[in-house]
């Protein structure tokens, strides 16, 4: 293993493997714990209590947490998977410990058909539902008097084993749950699965904007956050003996998870552990010194505290203090434009194949005969104003077509008509001979259509190299449970950003960059979906022009390669020398298309967007320098080529 | 007078700025240009406020501002433009401007006075001012952002590059508006990537690298130095006695 190789790795890992030391250390504490004090039978019913809530709080994270859609009813998979087991394990006399997994079988089943209903859209719907599940579960257990015994209960027979050893069974078998359920949150956030919860968190509309399909994401997260619940639900239905309606679906239960995960700290891996020990331990107190009506209390109290000293959590804060603590120094090696770096360096091999997949090119040739993408009388209105009016747009395959015209002329929303971000009220988009208007996002992603965001849309809070493998180009369940950071697409991503000149900051945060630096990596991310027809949204925007020249040729490259490009761009003189054809938009629709040429002498277009200072200069020499304007920087590497 | 001196700041991986000293005199336009990531908008974020700085001050006229809130700055007299759109979608237009007055609201005349004149500095208010904010389009956004930190009548205005998304012909109303400002004894600190619109407004220049300030001096100075002709405004070193050569009579 070469050493460089070695350094990213590990800090990408962050400090995880620190982490997983602690956890496993504790981990060991609590398994021998019982071999050494075997009769203390109150600290052990305790902890296995603590080891529930840790099931519940750490299944909750993987929806709430990760994908951050906020559950509060999740002890009703607790109930439910109780009731399942119970109920089974009355009618045919098995031990309900057998029944347990029904159990969790069932509330995933619960979860998905429930998550299909709410989870197509976003928003605040599912916060709701959550709870109305939890209060629909208990009257139905109360009312179904032939299936639930009604609000009477079901009392279990009293488990085979010497009273002596009483808890001993459960206490590990809570353990071992509590041990699987960590290890499931652990190995999705390692998966792109996970990777594309935490997007969905961050940004949904980009998420989907780069072939995630978020439908499908968040109705599996809920579904895999009810099973290791429901299974649990079964063994304490045994380890209680007894179940009622009332307490097999309370309120109070599901307040105690999201305590629990606010208190660790949502969407981290080891939060809602840490937050299970404090709340479970801190209410066993409370109940102890103060009487169990102070529980309420407590818990009114810890949620007011952590949400206005802790709004992180304990272990984010925790890790920040100690980032804050041991600040790296800040380096700022070979900035592209920087003084006495020199002129730019042009980069002397060519993009490798890796970079556009063979698919690209076969498409590009197949495809050869009719238009990438066509747009046919496309209109959107906001309310009284009309931004794109019966748009027509036509981008011939392996052209660079430029889209220009004044702010508010509905460039951005025709961009937005054809990705899927919004719906036309009319008209209809082709890519490449299929009608795509109907589609998802993702799935127009998953055809080869990209786009780059006017203000940069990356997820903030993953890391650069975690920012460029969130792109899914396909819908398959396997690329779905892939590693996130898997060698063969890292080593893509890492070579793209080398393209941008970003690859010193693969470990860094996306939101510590700057606006600029963030626009690069996010042209490197849409590149990663290996697309056919690229949307550039003003990528030389807030850019140095120094690095536009490596934009330029970034472009060309590519496009040399069979990538057809659709770029807005106030930057003229970029627009002139990298594009052909033109087109220029002013109120909702094409007023003028052609070569760059005729564009920039069109009087239509003088009026309507360039301005009295593109008028045919009256001296020569003013057009020269003009020539070597803001985007001559661009011309610089063609000359170097 | 606007000053910063020694200032140390990061947002906790680092230190971004490592000792940035640098002064606007009253009435001036200072044009901060440099690499993505030299911290060129982390210096306008320690002005407003938004970032404490860990080392160093900043002065507004003798006056230290660092280690005082946002809120507080903004009551000195410093205004900025931010960056990325910063607009209440939700808002019309006319709530969205007054909503920069939220010091003087109190003061209904005053407010109502502000309003006039801003209305008259920057037309789009007036035109648009019943529609919601977030069906504008960027480079609307921008002139009412600029319209909304008009509502205090700073003394100093931060603008985080204006030229960010802004058509041709926009670009021209943003110009000749900090030139109106300028005229009116405003003091404007801006950081722009369009080095050439950006000294070619400003009456001095600084460029930033590494979290330091490399170079200052007028902006005919900057912008004729060889290396930042070569860097910025020409292209490769052949090019840049033209370059400096055509930069010199000003856009």
């Amino acid at each position: 293993m070469t050493g460089p190789d070695v350094h990213t790795r590990r800090a990408l890992l962050d400090r995880v493997p620190k982490g997983h030391a602690v956890a496993l250390l504790a981990f060991l504490v609590l398994a021998l714990y019982p071999a050494f004090r075997p009769y203390d039978t109150y600290y052990q019913t305790v902890l296995c209590l603590t080891f529930l809530l840790g099931v519940q709080a750490v299944s909750w994270n993987i929806i709430s947490g990760y994908a951050g859609y906020v559950s509060l009813g999740h002890s009703a998979f607790l109930g439910i998977g109780s009731y399942t087991a119970a109920i089974i394990a009355e009618r045919s006399g098995l031990n309900p410990l057998w029944m347990a997994p029904i159990g969790g079988v069932v509330a995933v089943v619960m979860a998905t058909l429930l998550g299909l209903v709410v989870l197509r859209t976003s928003g605040h719907a599912f916060v709701i539902i959550t709870i109305a599940l939890l209060l629909a579960a208990q009257i139905v257990a109360v009312n179904w008097r032939s299936l639930t015994n009604g609000s009477d209960g079901i009392t279990l027979d009293l488990p085979p084993w010497s009273r002596d050893i009483q808890n001993l069974p459960f206490y590990y078998l809570f353990l071992g749950l509590f041990l699987l359920t960590v290890l499931l949150s652990a190995f999705i956030r390692r998966t792109k699965f996970g990777t594309g919860l935490v997007a969905i968190r961050e940004d949904e509309g980009k998420a989907a904007a780069i072939g995630v399909n978020t439908t499908r994401y968040k109705v599996t997260a809920f579904a895999a956050s009810a099973f290791f619940i429901g299974v649990a639900g079964g063994v304490y239905a045994y380890f209680l003996t007894f179940l009622n309606p009332v307490g097999a679906f309370t309120i109070l239960g599901s307040v105690t998870i999201v305590l629990s995960a606010l208190a660790g700290g949502r969407g981290t891996l080891y939060g809602p552990v840490v937050g299970a020990f404090i709340v479970g331990i801190g209410q066993e107190m409370a109940t102890v010194y103060g009487g169990s009506s102070s529980r309420v209390l407590l818990f009114g109290v810890a949620l007011m505290l952590i949400v206005l000293f802790l709004p992180a959590g304990l272990l984010p804060t925790v890790e920040g203090w100690w980032r804050r603590r041991h600040a790296t120094d800040t380096e700022y090696q070979d900035q592209a434009g920087a003084l006495g770096a020199g002129t730019l360096q042009v980069r002397d091999r060519e993009l490798a194949a890796a970079v556009v997949a063979d698919s690209v090119e076969e498409a590009a040739a197949s495809a050869a005969s009719g238009p990438m993408l066509e747009v046919k009388g496309a209109t959107k209105a906001f309310g009284g104003i009309t931004a794109v009016d019966g748009a027509d747009l036509t981008v011939q395959p392996g052209t660079i077509t430029a889209l220009i015209g004044p702010n508010g002329s509905g460039k951005t929303t025709l961009f937005n008509l054809v990705t899927g971000a919004m719906k036309a009220d009319a008209g209809e988009v082709w890519l490449d001979g299929t009608r795509i208007d109907g589609m998802n996002p993702w799935s127009r992603g998953h055809l080869g259509l990209a786009r780059t965001f006017q203000t940069t849309r990356l997820f903030k809070s993953m890391t650069v190299l975690e920012n460029m493998v969130a792109p899914l180009p396909d819908a398959r369940w396997s690329t779905m449970l892939k590693a996130s950071v898997a060698g063969n697409e890292a080593d893509r991503a890492r070579e793209l950003l080398e393209f941008v000149g970003m690859s010193r900051f693969v470990s860094q945060p996306a939101g510590s960059l700057s606006y600029g630096q963030q626009k690069l990596v996010e042209l490197a991310q849409v590149l990663m979906l290996e697309p056919r027809l690229v949307l550039l949204d003003e990528p030389a925007g807030g850019v140095n022009p120094s690095l536009v020249g490596r934009i330029v040729e970034i472009v060309r490259d590519l496009n040399r390669q069979g990538v057809t490009f659709l770029v807005v761009e106030h930057n003229i003189p970029m627009v002139l020398e990298l594009c052909d054809p033109v087109v220029v938009f002013s109120r909702g629709k094409a007023i003028a298309e052609g070569p760059p040429q005729t564009i920039r002498e069109d009087p239509l277009v003088l009026d309507a967007y360039l301005g009295d200072e593109w008028r045919p200069p009256v001296e020569t020499g003013d057009e020269l320098t003009r020539e070597n304007g803001d985007g001559s920087a661009s011309d610089e590497p063609q000359e170097v080529r | 007078m606007l000053a910063l001196r020694g200032v140390v700041a990061g947002y906790g991986g680092g230190a971004v700025l490592q000792g940035v000293d640098l002064t606007c005199e009253t009435g001036s336009i200072t044009c901060i240009v440099g690499p993505n990531g030299a911290g060129k908008s982390t210096v306008l974020r320690v002005v407003s406020g938004l970032l404490p700085c860990s080392e160093g001050e900043v002065l507004l006229d003798e006056e230290r501002l660092s280690g005082r809130s946002p809120a507080a700055v903004l009551h000195a007299g410093i205004t900025q433009v931010p960056q990325s759109h910063a607009l209440f979608p939700q808002m019309s237009v006319r709530e969205n401007v007054l909503m920069g007055g939220f010091l003087i609201r109190r003061d209904k005349k005053l407010l109502a006075k502000r309003y006039a004149q801003v209305e008259a500095l920057i037309p789009i208010v007036a035109d648009r001012s019943a529609q919601h904010a977030g069906n504008l389009s960027g480079g609307q956004r921008r002139m009412v952002e600029i319209a909304r930190c008009m509502m205090l009548d700073p003394q100093v205005l931060l603008l985080d590059e204006p030229s960010l998304g802004l058509d041709p012909r926009s670009l021209g109303s943003v110009a000749e508006l900090v030139h109106r400002l300028h005229d009116d004894g405003v003091t404007v600190l801006l950081v722009e990537q369009n080095v050439r619109l950006g000294l070619g407004l400003a009456t001095h220049g600084v460029v930033m690298e590494g979290g330091k300030v490399r170079l200052t001096g007028s902006a005919a100075e900057v912008m004729n130095h060889p290396e930042i002709a070569s860097l910025y405004l020409g292209g490769s070193s052949a090019a840049t006695a033209k370059a400096a050569e055509s930069a010199a009579p000003g856009a």
